[in-house]
Parts: C-alpha cells; structure tokens; sequence
C-alpha cells in the first residue's frame, strides 16, 4: 500500500482562522452582550462553549467512524491518517466536554461529577477512543494498526448514539436536548457562532493532524536510506 | 436578597471554562504547526537521503 504526498493547500489554516474569528465575536456576544439566565444566572454562559465541543466532537467521532470503515473497504492509508487525526481530535472535544461540564455541574448540581447517564457514557467514550489511540502506538506495523484500530472504532463508535440518547432513555441530571423552541432567542446567536467557530477550528485541526499522519505513515513506509561509505562504517 | 434556587456569583466558573478552553485550543493548534513543520522537515530530509 502506497501513501500519497498530504496536500500543502492552505485550506486547513483558513478553517482555522474563520474559526477564531466566529469564536471571538460568539464569546464577546455570549460573555458580554447576551442577558444571564433566569436561574442559572451567569453560568449558564458556559453553554456557549459546553454544547459546541459536544456537537464537533461526535461530529469528529462520526468522522472517524466513516473513516474506519473506508480504510477497511478500500485499504487506502489516507483513510487511516484521517481517522487517526479525527480521533484525536474527537478525544481533545470529548476532554473538553467533560471539564466544562464538571465547571458548570459544580454551582448548579453542587457536585464536580455524578454517576449520571450522560456524563458517565461520555466518560466511556473518551476512555474509548483515548484507548485507540494508544493501541495505535504500540503497534509497529502500519497494516495491523489501521485494521485494529479501524475495527476498535468501529466498535467504539456504538457509544455514540448511547451518549445521545442516554438523557432520553434514563432519568438523567443532565437536561435534554435543547432546540430553538426550548432556549431564548436571545441565546441563538453566541450559540451559533461559537458552534460554526468550534466546527470550523474542527475541520482546520483535522486536515492539519490529518497531514501529520500521512507524513509519519511516509517516513514509516519508506525504503531504508542508501548508506554512504562512512555510514556503512559507522553502523558496522 | 437573592430569590431561592437561583444560582449567584457564577462569573470565576465561567472563566474557568472558557480559560481551559482556549488554551487547549491554542495549545492544539501550536503543537499540530510545530509538528507538521517537522514532519515536512524529516520528510524532505528522507527524499534527499533515498
């Protein structure tokens, strides 16, 4: 299996810098502009940022999920680097998730952390994938490490739906999901932007680790340099 | 007075969440260029060695 060059577009970096800009104005609008909420008060600020990392990290798990089952039909290792790249971004998403979550628990739940459905399948899922990722560094052959890697995702991706639907399916602390005719109109706009922002800073990091990937799959699948004379020496 | 089962005083939780969540991303987003710069670096490096 061949590794073809990673494009040196500048794509990634445009994603990157629409992102922050969307970022910047959907914190200054949520932080400063938007009202607190009734009860919640000025924590509830934190969904700006909370709900975003939530959805562009099943987004990014998603992704990986598409990727596993690409590589695995059609052996082409640019499958892999990008599951690679979207796993580990799914994982930084699915950290950040849980520390938000943890922040806005503590003054509202008046507890860093419960046993509750939603949290606890979340915490599965970034064990899950964080686990893949280190299963892929124990692994020398790049053939292996896809296909086990492809297959742990796939299983792993079963959580997915579970995290979901778990405020649906159990009594849970954590509320359900919120649509435009549950939150105030007044929310919709830092909410927005910040969650085109954290999609746009997703895609920017993806195709970037992305890149990464395929360049260490390169070096890895490379033919051993020709040795000069005095390298022969040396290493003999 | 605060009416009961309001939450008060929430701003240092705020900061807390949005502080960890910038830094990671610039801190992602440093390492992910530094390390791309490398991998170009070592790439180029191989080309010239085969």
């Amino acid at each position: 299996m061949e590794v073809p060059d990673p494009s040196t577009s500048k794509t990634p970096y445009g994603f990157l810098t629409v992102g922050v800009i969307l970022l910047a104005i959907g914190t200054y609008i949520g932080l400063a502009v938007a009202p607190a909420e009734t009860y919640m008060g000025d924590v509830q600020r934190i969904m700006y940022v909370h709900v975003p990392s939530a959805w562009s990290g099943l987004l990014a798990i998603t992704f990986a999920f598409g990727c596993a089952v690409a590589f695995l039909f059609r052996s082409d290792f640019r499958w892999d680097a990008r599951m690679e790249a979207s796993i580990e971004v799914g994982v930084l998403l699915a950290f950040l998730l849980c520390m938000q979550g943890a922040i806005w628990a503590k003054p509202t739940w008046g507890v860093w952390w419960d046993w509750d459905p939603r949290l606890t399948t979340t915490a599965v899922l970034f064990f899950a994938f964080l686990g893949i990722l280190a299963l892929r560094r124990f692994v020398d052959d790049p053939v292996k490490r896809g296909i086990w890697s492809a297959v742990a995702t796939i299983i792993a991706y079963v959580d997915v739906p579970i995290v979901y639907f778990s405020v649906r399916w159990w009594n849970s602390l954590h509320q359900t999901q919120s649509s435009p005719n549950t939150v105030s109109s007044q929310f919709y706009a830092p909410l927005r932007l910040n969650a085109f922002g954290v999609l746009f800073l997703m895609i920017g990091f993806i195709m970037l680790r992305s890149r990464i990937a395929t360049y260490r799959l390169q070096h890895e699948l490379a033919a051993p340099p020709v040795l000069t004379g005095e390298e022969a020496g040396e290493l003999a | 007075m605060t009416p009961e089962g309001v939450v008060t005083g929430g701003w240092p939780f705020v900061w807390a969440a949005y502080g960890l969540t910038f830094a990671a991303f610039i801190i992602y987003g440093v390492t992910l260029i530094t390390k791309l710069r490398e991998e170009r670096a070592r790439a180029a490096e191989d080309g010239n060695r085969t």
